[in-house]
């Protein structure tokens, strides 16, 4: 028995240094922490259970059988952030390059399955140099196994990977289908094929940061949801980040206590929206003063920045927020920005987050590139998240909410539950230039007359009281009330109970 | 006494007239452009006539259409603030004509002080001391070496109808003398649409000094003391004190006297001030009368216990003056900072935009006083000043009135503009400064090289530490709050933390800590030491004001990711706080250095692209032209730092440009 317990102990030891010191310390020479010190800084001290510590792999091809390190190249287990539940894989570059094996993807696949069945989400820390070649076909059997597992987790329960190393091939996938993904600077990136590939096929020269590096996927692909400076912030703040989901499907949204009142007015958000109608304004100001403690997880900042997406809170609860950004493309609607709030809104409504929506849209994108890109299936998402959307929906419009545009964007006739007008919006079928262009085609030639009619057009269309005597706005509020108005919306919502007829699933316009 | 005035100004000046009138009983107007329709002095005022456009030239300066709202309201008087009109004698004199009275001094009084060299010949007259000069029109840059050379470098070349720093250059030889006399030339016609300019010895290591002096329509006048005004950067005032700490009772008497004796040979009836150039021997030479109310008044009215609008008011109605020369007091030390929207970090270049918040320090009866006409929410447009406030402190003694203002300062909420807040606090912490010893060299002698936030030391490293580490915790603490925990597991928040001061270069100071929560607040143990922290602050506030061991706190907070940045008497500085264990591991992390952006030529400041001076393949040399930006109606030129060869031109002119947009790629 004592033996056991010295042999344990050495065991432990040696799981505990991964590929060993050198390899160690060659991981922080890059500036990467190493599997375990990254768990320590994203649980709560003490908390982490792991699982499978002892586990090695199976391989004895190619002197694979003299390479056994205990742990096999990925930490899993669970424990908590701020009290809550999650559970963490997280691998280890030290060992064998963090390569993942049959046995590798087992750990991993173990964590899930627990995370599935007591509801909790699954937080990949990921840091792998791919799949294990010796192994071959088993190896990537694994990875089918956590890409199978990670979409009956989807929508289930939250899946957060964190790409801190390496995440080429097959491998992209399994993180391509969680919910979010982080990147580090400078010592992560993500790629189907990489440079060398790249270029014997296409003839393109490319480094591998350009190709798939943490800027690349947070401006170029919107493949990140966010890019963070060094292991050490990007673990702080998905600390931060969790404690606005809720642990799975079955739960609200999770309260955090806020001292902030939730009837406080703003009176500088009555001079947000100026008087001339091209002027942009930062949107960023009015989703800042308007949540609890000035406190917004922006995602995708630097992605489609002509709609924001990201969490906040409001009177405690969680909230997702969308709005159009007018200082970006005027906050019209094209592929890139419907396909960022789409699969946004989608996340909310899988896990009860209530989405708040703020709206200055004169419409959609016109040109070419965005009709041969699709605009038509692309916009349609959007459209498509807010209409099977069942969580509560609270609209306010701040400016322009043009044709179709003011459609998609969470409308009263797609089951927005509160529906709020600035005085300043103006819901129309299109801005009044384009309009009497249009219906007095005859004086098109006439500026005068034209003009006249435009100001005629304005008057009339020009605000929201047309849409508010069809009931299509049920207020018109003044700004500085906003966050008061919100707050007792989301209050009243509550209980809401909405549900969609069955089906197997819907057929998003993929 | 009038039943109602017009106010032909804007921003802060016209709200401070408008208070002072509405206490007099009076009914006010007010003038507006359309870039001010939602300005405070319109909102404050009791009516408002929009009079243009917003560029100053349709609108602020066109006399007809005062006249005119004068006419429509039924205004009895104008009160022309500083600036614009203030000092156009053309002005008051088609006023008086139009029945109206002008709250300032007459036209003749204004028309002998308004061009600079017939107001020096009058002073000499009035046996007021004189600079050596050159009083009449010179004919071009050749004839202006002449003179200068005549004169004896340096010289100083202004413009006629100039005023603040506005056309004026300083020659030290020759070519500085002729290109100098050129540009001035070109921007006194520009600014002033009167292009003569005049040429005058310049004074070494010179204290700007002026008195305030107060006539009226019966021949009383008094002196209000002198405002020291030679903390100036690029002759603009940045600080301005009264009394002064370079001047004595006798020579006080000899500027006031001397004062009197101008406006009395003008028959000046009004408040009018006096500028004097003063050398290192307290020798004083008359520069200028400004024939208006100065930006600086409050000071004087701080020291005196006077209402100068109050006194131009009751002066320009006919009254009396109600003091003499004996009744003028001088009480403890005043002390005013122009809280302009610039940016101190960049070349104090212009910041426009809109205000997302804006708390000025509270105003105390007697010991803080702020003037601004701005308002949360409103914007800061780029047609006029960048001046939008101005702190006003009163103390006992200077020493008390400095320690006034640094703690106004910190409590100064400015965000959306770039203010030079942090410059004030910086120079009101300086040695130099706090002794008295300076002359109107001070600013451009201790900053050569501009103003960056490490110049500024902060002596208390111990209260910045602690206030992050409260800021910190109480993050944390919130955090800990959030639903769902697993029972029994739920997150205890340890008491020790690491504060880590971020510096640049890799070069981090890691400092632990203990913070234990007490009723309202936190105690924090630092270097064997304890600070007991109390306070209000809520998550995300800026303004953070409580007590540390009992004494009165006040920083400025904000979170930038895992960043807690303070601001606290002119320093800015970021802070982690981390657990211990996240702090051995933040060691380990590389210290990125900033991306090389020398291979752009980015914007500076939000405004115009009015050109580019080169194009792709150009080869330019270090201090060429490469642009020139437009903003707060001065042309900013944008020169190449080093030699550098043109690859592509980003924007074009006549772009409206943010800050920090490319508008030049290099080789």
């Amino acid at each position: 028995m004592h033996d056991i317990i010295n042999q344990l102990a050495v065991k432990r030891e040696a799981a505990n240094l991964g590929g060993g010191q050198k390899r160690i310390d060659a991981q922080h020479k890059k500036g990467k922490l190493t599997a375990r010190e990254r768990i320590e800084i994203l649980l709560d001290p003490d908390s982490f259970e792991e699982w499978d510590m002892f586990k090695e792999h199976r391989c004895t091809d190619f002197g694979m059988a003299d390479s056994k390190i205990p742990g096999d190249g990925v930490v899993t287990g669970y424990g908590t952030i701020n009290g809550r539940l999650v559970f963490v894989f997280s691998q280890d570059f030290t060992v064998l390059g963090g390569s993942l094996s049959e046995t590798h993807a087992e750990k991993i696949c173990k964590v899930m399955d627990h995370a599935m069945k007591v509801g909790a989400p699954v937080i990949g820390l990921n840091d792998s140099g791919g799949a294990r070649i010796q192994e071959g076909v088993a190896s990537l059997g694994g990875y089918a196994d956590v890409f199978q597992r990670n979409v009956m987790a989807s929508g289930v329960v939250p899946q957060i990977s964190m790409i801190m190393g390496p995440c080429a091939g097959g491998a992209v996938y399994s993180p391509a289908m969680t919910d979010f993904i982080f990147m580090v600077k400078d010592s992560s990136y993500m790629f189907v094929t990489g440079p060398e590939v790249v270029k014997t096929v296409t003839h393109e020269e490319v480094t591998a940061e350009e190709l798939g590096g943490a800027v690349t996927h947070n401006t170029k692909s919107g493949v990140a949801d966010l890019s963070f400076e060094n292991d050490v912030e990007a673990l702080a703040m998905l600390r931060r980040f969790m404690n606005f989901l809720p642990a799975s499907n079955k739960e609200k949204a999770p309260v955090q206590p806020s001292l902030d009142p939730a009837d406080r007015l703003d009176v500088s958000l009555d001079t947000l929206v100026p008087d001339n109608a091209n002027k942009p304004y930062d949107m960023k100001e009015l989703i800042i003063k308007v949540v609890d403690d000035s406190d917004f997880f922006e995602l995708q900042p630097d992605y489609a920045k002509n709609i924001l997406i990201g969490f906040g809170r409001m009177d405690g609860q969680t909230v997702g927020i969308v709005a159009n950004q007018p200082l970006v493309l005027a906050g019209c609607l094209d592929i890139k920005s419907a396909i960022k709030a789409a699969r946004f809104v989608r996340f909310c409504d899988a896990f009860n987050i209530p989405v708040v929506t703020f709206v200055d849209v004169p419409g959609f994108m016109p040109g070419t590139s965005q009709e041969y890109g699709g605009i038509i299936k692309h916009g349609a998402k959007l459209l498509y998240a807010y209409a099977e959307c069942t969580v509560p929906k609270v609209t306010v419009i701040t400016r322009k909410a043009y044709g179709g545009a003011y459609d998609v964007m969470s409308s009263k006739h797609l089951r927005g539950d509160v529906n709020f007008a600035w005085p300043s919006a103006e819901i129309a079928v299109m801005g009044p230039k384009g309009a009497v262009e249009i219906i007095f085609r005859e004086e098109k030639n006439d500026p005068a007359k034209l003009a006249e009619r435009e100001a005629e057009y304005k008057a009339k269309f020009a605000n929201p009281f047309v849409a508010g005597a069809r009931g299509f706005i049920d207020d018109v509020i003044m700004p500085s009330e906003t966050r008061k108005r919100i707050c007792r919306s989301l209050a009243m919502l509550r209980d809401k109970q909405l549900e969609n007829p069955w089906r197997k699933h819907g057929n998003i316009p993929l | 006494m009038f039943n109602k005035i017009l106010i032909a100004n804007r921003g802060e000046i016209a709200c401070r007239v408008i208070k002072t009138a509405r206490k007099m009983g009076i009914k006010t107007v007010a003038v507006y452009s359309e870039a001010d329709k939602d300005a405070l002095h319109v909102e404050l005022a009791d009516e408002a006539v929009c009079i243009g456009p917003a560029p100053s030239k349709e609108s602020y300066l066109v006399a007809d259409k005062i006249i005119a709202a004068c006419k429509q309201t039924g205004a009895e008087a104008v009160h022309p603030g500083y600036g614009f009109l203030s000092e156009n004698s053309e002005f008051s004199r088609r006023l008086e004509e139009a029945g109206v009275k002008f709250i300032g001094p007459k036209h003749y009084s204004s028309s002998k002080m308004g061009d600079k060299i017939e107001s020096k010949k009058l002073a000499q007259a009035a046996k007021v001391n004189t600079i050596p000069g050159y009083n009449a029109a010179i004919s071009g840059p050749a004839e202006a070496v002449e003179i200068a050379k005549g004169i004896g470098y340096p010289v100083m070349i202004k413009a006629s109808a100039g005023g603040g720093g506005k056309g004026l250059r300083v020659a030290f030889n020759d070519q500085e003398a002729f290109e100098g006399f050129a540009s001035c030339v070109n921007e006194a016609r520009n600014a002033f649409g009167d292009d003569r300019v005049f040429i005058e010895k310049y004074v070494l290591e010179p204290r700007h000094i002026e008195i305030q002096v107060l006539g009226d329509s019966f021949g009383n006048y008094v002196y209000l003391n002198e405002r020291d005004c030679s903390i100036q950067r690029r002759h603009q005032k940045v600080i301005e004190e009264a009394p002064s700490p370079f001047v004595d009772s006798a020579m006080r008497r000899a500027m006031g006297e001397q004062a009197v004796a101008l406006a009395r040979a003008v028959n000046y009836e009004s408040a009018g001030t006096v500028e004097f150039v003063v050398g290192a021997d307290k020798s004083f030479y008359f520069l200028e009368m400004n024939t208006r109310l100065q930006v600086e008044h409050p000071v004087t009215e701080y020291i005196t216990g006077l209402d100068l609008v109050e006194l131009m008011i009751r002066v320009a109605a006919g009254e009396k003056l109600p003091l003499t020369q004996d009744d003028v007091k001088l009480n403890g030390w005043a002390m005013e900072c122009r809280i302009n929207a610039e940016d101190p970090f960049r070349g104090f270049l212009p910041s426009t935009g809109r205000l997302v918040k804006f708390q000025p320090p509270a105003e105390e009866a007697g010991h803080v006083r702020v003037d601004t006409g701005v308002y949360e929410g409103g914007e800061i447009s780029m047609f006029y000043d960048s001046m939008i406030a101005k702190l006003i402190v009163h103390g006992a003694t200077r020493e008390q009135a400095i320690q006034r203002m640094r703690d106004a300062l910190n409590g100064f909420v400015i965000r959306g503009i770039s203010s030079n807040i942090p410059f004030q606090a910086a120079l009101m912490q300086h040695p130099r400064f706090q002794s008295g010893h300076f002359n109107t060299g001070f600013i451009a002698e201790e900053y050569p090289k501009g103003f960056s936030p490490e110049m500024v030391p902060h002596d208390d490293p111990a209260l910045l530490v602690s206030v992050a580490a409260y800021v910190h915790r109480s993050y944390v603490d919130r955090q800990a709050s959030v639903s769902g925990q697993l029972p029994g597991h739920e997150l205890r928040v340890g008491d020790a933390w690491v504060v880590v001061k971020v510096v640049e270069g890799g070069q981090n100071e890691s400092h632990p800590v203990v913070v234990k929560g007490i009723p309202g607040g936190y105690e924090v143990e630092y270097k064997g030491e304890k600070y007991e922290i109390l306070s209000g602050w809520k998550l995300g506030e800026a303004l953070f004001r409580g007590t540390c061991n009992n004494e009165p706190i006040c920083l400025q907070v904000e979170r930038h990711r895992m960043k807690h940045r303070l601001f606290h008497w002119g320093t800015r500085q970021d802070f982690m706080v981390l657990t211990a264990r996240a702090a051995e591991l933040q060691a380990l992390m590389p210290d990125k250095p900033k991306p090389d952006l020398s291979r752009f030529l980015l914007s500076p400041m939000p405004g115009l692209l009015r050109e580019i001076a080169v194009r792709v393949g150009q080869e330019v040399k270090a201090g060429e032209k490469l642009a020139v930006i437009e903003a707060m109606k001065m042309e900013n030129i944008l020169k190449a730092e080093q030699d550098c060869v043109v690859s592509k031109v980003v924007a074009k002119a006549g772009d409206s440009l943010a800050v920090d947009e490319v508008i030049i790629e290099f080789k």
